[in-house]
């Protein structure tokens, strides 16, 4: 699932706290997916919490099982919740947040109404070591032009009350059709967006079984798979 | 053709809507369809539309019938519950013939039910949720793509035929994503005249657009003219997908989100050595009941698989008539059926017909 070009400053021991934010539908669960079996992989101890209070379907809570068995805490609201459409954050998390033994992956609602979940938990983020990473897929209509991205950087940032966006993920992407070409203009946008944001790229995350041969990417790459697919 | 994009199926049925001429829209947040109403909300400004919130379904509806009377695209969409409140002014609006778009992105039911997908609104769509003798043209996307060209075709059919149209998706389709092509935005000028319209009687005759007389002959004549649009629709609108139905050793009858998911049950049933035929209705009233007739002619078996305890079933029966056995497999409440339990339904059938 890992390559060895990932990108050494993500994988740090000195970052132990990561959310994924972005619009509505730019990876974040799958992402946070990943990234916690990649943490739990290299031996650590795993936590995900999710904290996606705008999305219905398609949750990090739905593949609770799969994450268990391989031995994730999974942190959920409390099971008769489990289908409501209200807010929950499961008051657990703010302990993991301060547990130092523990490495927490918060898989977070799209925009900045997903994003105020960070900005409720700030207090207790940010005494912490923490990386917040903005997923961006740039096949996705709200986020195809810099200034689109940026816009909505801006809109996140003010309501993620002193939490600060570390980084850029590229997750450009056409689910099952992707190519190395679609990924490769992903990061050529992003690199536009990093320079307009002053934020670095950490990666490029892309599915398994892309096509890679004669494209040449700039940033590490980080294999992932997709879990929320539907036959 | 465009670039694709990766959209979800709300943000695809919003975007259908305004690439094929729709300029306003009232709505009335409900899951699991409120990305759509946001969506609106977003993107009519750019293109110089107006979108509303309403105070509830039943002002929506309304606001569709005054917006429709005066000649433009107009459309909302719901999910279930809010659906059934603007039954009244859909019945209306298909009495004074005004062409509206209606999507209503089903959830589970009765009453409150859940926000997850189902299929139980198929008779209330296509039978006649609202009172008096009328029926709303259907059409059951089961990919966004397709969600994509039926709204725009919706947007035509309305038009065309002065009625209003219902976009029946579901949950599952309004929420799942895929890459898309999205056609070119269609020129407002290219739209039909409408020549009934409320526009200013200046230099003409005013028209009059109404679902009442209180001379129950002069309102039966207004009821023979919706019946015979009916029949002009029957004739000319009946459309289904047929995939691998020759020499099936069953044909299944499925339509949206289920219709989708057929695709892998075919798939994996050849696995197993079965040969799966699916008829999927996409025009859910006018149903295609002579072409599914003919088709249950060839097999033993037409099983219908819905998300409901059984609504479609009613006319597969119909069309089906004694060719063909007519057994049904649901699931409800907000459970989607995996393909792996269709299957099994399959083998029972097939296995039960072959000892028998």
């Amino acid at each position: 699932m890992m390559e060895d070009k990932f990108d050494i400053r993500i994988v740090s021991d000195e970052k132990r706290i990561f959310a994924f934010v972005g619009d509505f539908g730019s990876g974040k669960t799958e992402m946070a997916i990943n990234f916690a079996l990649m943490r739990r992989a290299s031996g650590k101890d795993v936590a995900i919490a999710d904290l996606d209070v705008v999305n219905l379907y398609f949750r990090s809570r739905e593949h609770t099982n799969y994450l268990r068995e391989r031995g994730i805490n999974v942190i959920l609201p409390p099971q008769k919740y489990r289908n409501a459409d209200v807010p929950i954050i499961t008051p657990t998390v703010m302990g993991s947040i301060s547990d130092h033994n523990t490495d927490l992956i918060l898989d977070i609602g799209g925009e900045e109404n997903g994003i105020a979940v960070l900005g409720y938990l700030s207090e207790y983020l940010i005494k912490e070591a923490y990386e917040i990473l903005f997923v961006i897929n740039g096949r996705r209509p709200f986020t195809r032009k810099v200034e689109d991205i940026v816009s909505l950087y801006d809109r996140l940032v003010r309501k993620a009350r002193g939490v600060k966006i570390n980084s850029l993920v590229n997750n450009t992407n056409l689910m099952d059709e992707t190519t190395g070409e679609i990924v490769k203009e992903g990061e050529e946008l992003l690199e536009d967006v990093s320079s307009a944001l002053s934020i670095p790229i950490a990666f490029n995350s892309i599915s398994e079984g892309v096509n890679l041969d004669g494209v040449s990417l700039k940033y590490p790459i980080f294999r992932i798979k997709r879990f929320n697919t539907v036959k | 053709m465009a670039e694709k994009v990766l959209v979800k199926g709300n943000e695809a049925l919003g975007e259908a809507a305004i690439r094929g001429g729709c300029r306003y829209y009232f709505g009335y947040p409900i899951t699991p369809q409120s990305e759509l109403t946001e969506y609106m909300s977003r993107r009519l400004p750019e293109v110089g539309g107006v979108f509303l919130q309403a105070e509830s379904e039943v002002s929506v509806v309304n606001m569709l019938y005054g917006a429709s009377c005066v000649g433009v695209r107009v459309m909302t969409s719901t999910s279930s519950p809010g659906f059934s409140l603007m039954q009244e002014g859909v019945s209306y609006m298909a009495g004074a013939e005004l062409p509206a778009v209606f999507i209503n992105v089903v959830r589970g039911g009765p009453g409150l039910g859940d926000i997850q997908p189902a299929q139980g609104d198929y008779l209330q769509a296509t039978k006649g949720g609202g009172h008096g003798d009328y029926r709303l043209i259907v059409l059951g996307p089961s990919t966004i793509q397709e969600a994509i060209e039926l709204v725009m075709l919706a947007f035509d059919l309305a038009d065309k035929y002065r009625t209003p149209v219902e976009v029946l998706a579901d949950g599952m389709i309004g929420q799942m994503m895929e890459p898309v092509e999205f056609p070119e935005m269609r020129s407002l000028n290219t739209l039909p005249e409408k020549p009934w319209s409320l526009t200013g009687a200046k230099g003409r005759k005013p028209n009059k657009i109404t679902s009442f007389d209180l001379d129950p002959y002069k309102l039966e004549e207004m009821n023979l003219r919706y019946e015979a649009t009916r029949k002009r629709i029957i004739a000319n609108e009946q459309r289904w997908e047929e995939r691998n139905v020759k020499g099936a050793d069953i044909l299944v009858a499925a339509y949206g989100t289920v219709g989708r998911i057929m695709k892998t049950v075919m798939e994996l049933a050849k696995e197993e050595g079965i040969n799966v035929g699916l008829f999927r209705p996409i025009t859910l009233w006018p149903f295609p009941y002579e072409r599914l007739e003919e088709l249950s002619k060839k097999v033993n078996t037409v099983l219908t698989v819905e998300m409901s305890g059984g609504q479609m079933l009613e006319d597969v029966k119909l069309a089906v008539k004694d060719n063909a056995a007519t057994p049904f497999y649901g699931r409800m409440g907000g459970v989607v059926p995996t393909p792996e339990e269709i299957l099994e339904q399959i083998e029972k059938i097939i296995k039960g017909s072959e000892s028998a």
